[in-house]
This record gives C-alpha cells, sequence and structure tokens, in this order.
C-alpha cells in the first residue's frame, strides 16, 4: 500500500456518512459493554498484569514453549507442520485437502488464514472454503473485508445485509435480523453436515498439554471442530501460552475486553483427534505453525505486540479507528494494534504511514488486557522508518532552521512576534481559513486557530511587573 | 535445514535480544489467591507445571454454589431446575423433554438413570442426519462452574459432542457434587480428566451472535436454548 492509498482509503472513510454512524454506534457500544465488564471483576488489574504476565513470559521464552507444544501434539495424535511464509502455509493445507480427498472446508474465524488469503489458495486447488462465522460468511458472500477484530461487518446496515442474502443465496429479502440468522444457520448447517474438512484458527496453544483453544459465541468453533473427519488449525506461532493456569488468566480478560462477556459461550479445547470408541470429532488433527514475519518482530522493538490476544478493544477507544473504520489500514489487523503489527509482517518500508495513523492518545494502552504499550512501539516504528529512509532534504534543513532559531531566545521572541501579527491579520472570528504555502496542508480540512493577542511570556512578565509594582 | 529448524534457530536467537517489558507476576498472586502460588512465572514458561498442587481456600458451601450457579445461568437466560431426588430429576427430564425427538448420550453416562425416561432416543451412533434432526440434546455434565455458569463437557465414549450441539435445545443434568466455584479450580482439580479427552467444552449460555448491527441473536449454530438441571 502506498501512503497515498491510505491517505485516500481514509478520507472515503470519513466522506461515508453511513459509515461514520456505524463505527460511532458499535465502536460506543463495545466499549461502554467492555467498562462494564471490568467493572464487575474483582481485583481487575491483578487479573490483566497476570494476563500480561502469562502472555510476554511466553513470549520471552518462546523457542522453548513451541518445542514443548509440538511433542505434546505428537505425543496426542496430532501432525504438526511448520511455514514460513504464507504461501508456505497455504500449500501445507492444500496438500492435506488432497490427501484427505477433501471438496469442501467449513472454516471458523480465523485471521490467520486471512493473513496469508488461505481461501484463494484453496479455491484454486479446487476446494470450496465456507466462512462459517455469521460475520465472516456475509463478508464471503459479499466479496467484501471484514473491518474489525471481533465484529467483521459492523460496517454493513442490515438491509445491505439483507439485499446481499436475497442475491446470494436466492431468498427473499428481509431486514428482519433473526430472520437473516435463521436464514444463515438453516445454509451453514448443510455444509457443516457435509463438509470434509474444518479450519479453525487458535485463541491459544497450551505449550504444556498441548491444546489448542478456541472461542466462539455462536458455536460454529465446535462445528468445525466435531463434523469433518479433517480438523486443520492454522496458527502464528506466537499465540501460545505457558499452562493451564496461564490459559484461564487469559480467557478471563479476552471475552470480558472484546464483547464484555464473562467468558465466550463456547470454549473449546482440543487435544487429540477423535479417540476410539467416539461417533464424532475428527480422524485427522493437524496444525500447521506459522511464522511470516514474526521471529522477525520478535527481535525488534516491538516484540511486546506478539503479546496480542487479539480481543479488538483497542480498536473501539482510538479515536482513529472510529473515524475511518478497519478498511482504510489496507491489511488484516486494522487498529492500532494493526498500525504495529502491519509494519512488522509485511515490511515497515511499504507500511510506513500506517504508524502514524495516531494521535498517540495512549487510550489503547490504557485498555489493552494485556497493557501492551502501543504508543511507544508506534514511536518506535516511526523512528525506524525515518532512519531506513531520511525525511527530504528541505525538512531536515527546516527543523535544523528551526532548532538555531529556537535556542537564541530574543531571535525566537522577535520571529514569534512576526509570525503572530502575520497569522492574526489573516484571522476571522479567532479562526483561520487558509494558510499559503505548505502551511496550507494543515487548513485543507480544518481550519487553524489564531494565536492569542498576547503571548504567555508577555502575559507573565506583566504580572512579575504588576506584582513588583 | 528444514523449515522448523529455522523458524526455532531465528525465535531462540531473536528472544536472546527480544526487548520485551518486564511481566509483573505480582498481579498473577493477587489474581487467583485460590490458585497455586507461581513461583516458576518468570523464569522458564511452564514452571507453574511443577508446582505443587494447592490447598484451595474454604469452598464455599454446596448451597452457595448452586444459587451462584443458579444466578449466573439466570443472567445468561438459561432456566435451571434444582432437584432433591433422582426420581425428581427423571420427571423433570420427562416433562421437559415431552414429545420431542431426542439425541443423548448413552445410558451409562447420564446420571440419575435419566435413561429410563428417553426411551427411542438417537444416540452418537445413530446416522448423522436422524442426529441432525432432533429437536431436544440431553447431555450429562463432567464439571460446572458456578462463578460464570458454565457447563463442562468432556468428550468420550458415550458421550457424543453433537447432542450438546446440533439439537435447538440442549438440556445438561449436572450433579451437585460437580460444581466447582472457579474455572481454575476445575482445571486444578481436574487436570487428569481433561488430559484424557479429546475434546474439552466449555459451554456458557445459549449460541448467540452480535454481529449484525450488534443486535443480540440467539441459537446461531449452537442451540439457542439451554436449559440445566441440577441433582442432588
Amino acid at each position: 500500500m502506498t501512503p497515498t492509498a491510505f491517505v485516500e482509503r481514509a478520507e472515503g472513510a470519513l466522506a461515508d456518512a453511513q459509515l461514520q454512524l456505524a463505527l460511532s454506534r458499535a465502536t460506543g457500544t463495545l466499549g461502554s459493554r467492555r467498562a462494564s465488564a471490568f467493572e464487575s471483576l474483582e481485583n481487575a488489574d491483578a487479573v490483566r498484569d497476570a494476563a500480561r504476565a502469562a502472555r510476554m513470559n511466553a513470549i520471552a521464552n518462546l523457542s522453548g514453549l513451541l518445542e514443548r507444544f509440538e511433542s505434546k501434539l505428537i505425543a496426542n495424535g496430532a501432525q504438526v507442520h511448520w511455514a514460513e511464509t504464507s504461501e508456505q502455509a497455504n500449500h501445507i493445507v492444500v496438500d492435506i485437502a488432497r490427501h484427505t480427498r477433501t471438496e469442501r472446508a467449513v472454516k471458523s474465524k480465523s485471521m490467520v488464514s486471512e493473513e496469508t488469503h488461505l481461501n484463494e489458495a484453496l479455491e484454486r486447488a479446487g476446494v470450496t472454503p465456507v466462512e462459517t462465522d455469521l460475520g465472516e460468511y456475509i463478508v464471503q458472500l459479499s466479496h467484501d473485508r471484514p473491518s474489525h477484530i471481533i465484529a467483521p461487518i459492523i460496517h454493513l446496515t442490515r438491509q445491505q445485509i439483507g439485499r446481499v442474502m436475497e442475491q446470494r443465496l436466492n431468498v427473499p429479502y428481509t431486514d428482519d435480523i433473526r430472520t437473516l440468522a435463521a436464514t444463515a444457520r438453516a445454509k451453514l448447517r448443510e455444509e457443516f453436515l457435509r463438509a470434509d474438512m474444518g479450519i479453525s484458527g487458535a485463541n491459544f496453544g497450551v505449550a504444556d498439554t498441548g491444546t489448542i483453544c478456541l472461542v466462539t459465541n455462536e458455536g460454529n468453533g465446535r462445528m468445525v471442530t466435531t463434523m469433518p473427519r479433517v480438523h486443520v488449525v492454522l496458527m502464528g506461532i506466537e499465540k501460545l501460552v505457558a499452562s493451564m493456569a496461564d490459559l484461564d488468566v487469559c480467557l478471563k480478560v479476552l471475552a470480558r475486553s472484546g464483547t464484555g462477556q464473562k467468558i465466550t459461550v463456547y470454549t473449546t479445547m482440543v487435544r487429540a483427534p477423535r479417540r476410539p470408541g467416539e461417533t464424532d470429532g475428527p480422524d485427522e488433527l493437524h496444525v500447521v505453525l506459522l511464522d511470516n514475519g514474526r521471529s522477525r518482530i520478535l527481535s525488534g522493538d516491538t516484540a511486546e505486540i506478539l503479546g496480542c490476544i487479539r480481543c479488538g478493544a483497542c480498536l473501539n477507544v482510538c479515536p482513529v479507528y472510529r473515524n475511518i473504520g478497519g478498511h482504510a489500514y489496507g491489511d488484516t489487523y486494522p487498529g492500532p494494534v494493526g498500525a504495529v503489527v502491519t509494519p512488522g509482517l509485511r515490511g515497515l518500508t511499504e507500511w510506513r504511514e500506517l504508524p502514524h495513523a495516531s494521535s498517540l492518545c495512549g487510550a489503547c494502552r490504557d485498555v489493552c488486557p494485556v497493557r501492551l504499550d502501543i504508543p511507544r512501539m508506534l514511536l518506535a516504528l516511526r523512528a525506524a522508518a525515518v532512519a531506513d529512509d531520511p525525511q527530504p532534504k528541505s525538512l531536515a534543513l527546516g527543523m535544523k532552521a528551526f532548532g538555531w532559531i529556537a535556542s537564541r531566545p530574543a531571535l525566537y521572541r522577535a520571529m514569534a512576534r512576526v509570525g503572530r501579527l502575520a497569522l492574526r491579520s489573516r484571522a476571522r472570528n479567532g479562526w483561520i481559513g487558509a494558510l499559503p504555502g505548505l502551511a496550507g496542508g494543515w487548513t485543507k480540512s480544518r481550519d487553524f486557530p489564531a494565536p492569542a493577542a498576547r503571548t504567555f511570556q508577555d502575559e507573565w512578565r506583566a504580572r512579575r511587573k504588576r506584582r513588583a509594582s | 535445514m528444514s523449515v522448523r529448524t529455522a523458524i526455532l534457530d531465528r525465535v531462540r536467537h531473536a528472544q536472546r535480544t527480544a526487548k520485551i517489558p518486564a511481566a509483573t507476576t505480582v498481579g498473577a498472586e493477587l489474581a487467583r489467591p485460590s490458585a497455586t502460588a507461581r513461583p516458576g512465572a518468570t523464569q522458564q514458561g511452564g514452571a507453574a507445571l511443577s508446582a505443587p498442587p494447592a490447598r484451595g481456600p474454604e469452598r464455599p458451601a454446596p448451597r452457595q454454589l448452586v444459587e451462584r450457579f443458579r444466578a449466573e445461568l439466570a443472567a445468561l437466560g438459561v432456566e435451571t431446575f434444582v432437584e432433591s431426588s433422582p426420581d425428581d430429576v427423571r420427571a423433570r427430564v420427562n416433562a421437559i423433554v415431552g414429545a420431542r425427538s431426542v439425541l443423548a448420550w448413552d445410558a451409562r453416562q447420564l446420571p440419575y438413570d435419566a435413561d429410563r425416561v428417553l426411551v427411542g432416543a438417537a444416540r452418537g451412533s445413530s446416522p448423522r442426519d436422524v442426529q441432525a434432526a432432533a429437536q431436544i440434546g440431553v447431555t450429562g455434565c463432567d464439571g460446572a462452574i458456578a462463578e460464570t455458569g458454565s457447563l463442562v463437557l468432556l468428550s468420550g465414549e458415550g458421550k457424543p459432542r453433537t447432542a450438546s450441539l446440533l439439537p435447538p435445545i440442549h438440556l445438561a443434568i449436572v450433579s451437585e457434587a460437580d460444581l466447582r466455584d472457579t474455572m481454575d479450580e476445575f482445571f486444578r482439580e481436574r487436570a487428569a480428566d481433561i488430559a484424557g479427552a479429546a475434546c474439552c467444552t466449555v459451554v456458557t449460555g445459549p449460541s448467540r451472535t452480535a454481529d449484525i448491527e450488534l443486535t443480540l441473536t440467539l441459537g446461531v449454530h449452537g442451540p439457542g436454548q439451554v436449559i440445566v438441571i441440577v441433582g442432588p
């Protein structure tokens, strides 16, 4: 994505009145649900500290945990695959599909599969992937993209969804939400019953026990791990926690932060393929562990972001996300977390604009259940981008000149006086509508406040004089 | 070099220099007064595994636990019946099931001989389409969590996962003795049982979604109605 593309997307989003309404409603509702969920949690701060400790310890000891996780999975009867890149991961899944003669695959929500564009790879190989999370299903039907980590279609109205279903599923139009959900249930039930393969992500992997933990509210996570004869888990290498106790504490904050629930409706902890005597569950369990840039992130200033549990809380409080929505971020992971993760996974050079999509207000850090210091990481990325690719000469020269003037108080004051008078002469009712030259960039989309008649320093000197007299 | 080795080498190398702000463990102990202290929390991950099992705090009286459980379930929209004898449990099952077609766990997996009132029920061994057509699923429970109103189901022979998943109604029969206050408590006490099951499912209320305009809608893929009977 080029910088212009980001700006264009953001401007498009800002001009979309319906999106603006949907964003403010959704983020407001999710934000307040989160707040009341944490009010009801005893020792909320301590629980968040514990969740942070669980995740940070896992990241700090990742190689050891990965090895333990792998050996437990194998001992439990699962097959483990490793992938460096998206292409490798997709290739592995396609290969499993071939070996198992899979024609249709049902998927529960997996952000990693969006990161690798798995659906396209499966389709090319003749396998039909069906998204089964209601939001993701509608995204797939309308060839759209998800715009929020936990609420993929907050950018759509019920009327738009009704029209998508009418056109794509050949059902009568309705904008009744219960009917829309019932239609999806009926269609997807057929898919669950005939699919050969279930594909899921993992909310957490537990190293001590080789457990894959999935949470869903709809039950599609249970369906994809119960009905098909093959289950493939596609997960990033960073999703581990050490123990079941660590899992427990992470689950405590995940649902509260994401949807304001104490716990998600279905927590599915898969450890092995179907056991002898069982009548359901997969015959084969495959786990694909994907790096795709994560080990590079671990070696840099933003290693902490690997502790993210993808609750989406930072999106709901971010003044930038609340205005531009998820699509403007241009890749799988939106919002403040995306502004750190995307440059890390895809490369800073191409995504250097994203760390600037933040006012550094710190709301994301305050709300994060594992206390990730996102503003610090955004600043680190901005600095790295400048170091990699120096700014235009004029900018460097300008900053140098400013430094020279600002370190000479008399000169600075004189220049400030000239500037103030010049600005005030352009002001009308305290605001300046248009600035000349480079400064015009500021007034292109908003007014500039006129400077006060007297500077703070003038005022200060006058007060001291009055006191002294 | 294999992909596996390459990734693990890179991770090992990266974590030697990784700048990860110190993780506090003070919180971990505060947050879990009932849990084991975790001496290994800041050391190599997973050291907690070797920690000795803790003596939990005083367990709340059974009656209190049942009341807490019932209140949480009510908040989730789950109807709960507390029965005082096996006969009452069976009578309640019979009344709830009525004339509906049933998909149930095998007789020996259901508590209180509840199977006696489930004549003609489909089982895990029935054809999938028969299972999918059932109007109510009847299961026992391996555990229940009062704090969250959750039911814990461990997969195993005679305990089809479909029974709590496919029908529009899930009727779960819980023994009071299997009720625990917190998930953490259950995880620690039943670690071996959990390890022995291919899948451990925690069910907390009916299937739901809020994907369309954040409006709550029940029964998307799983049961839209959950009913719980707590037996003696």
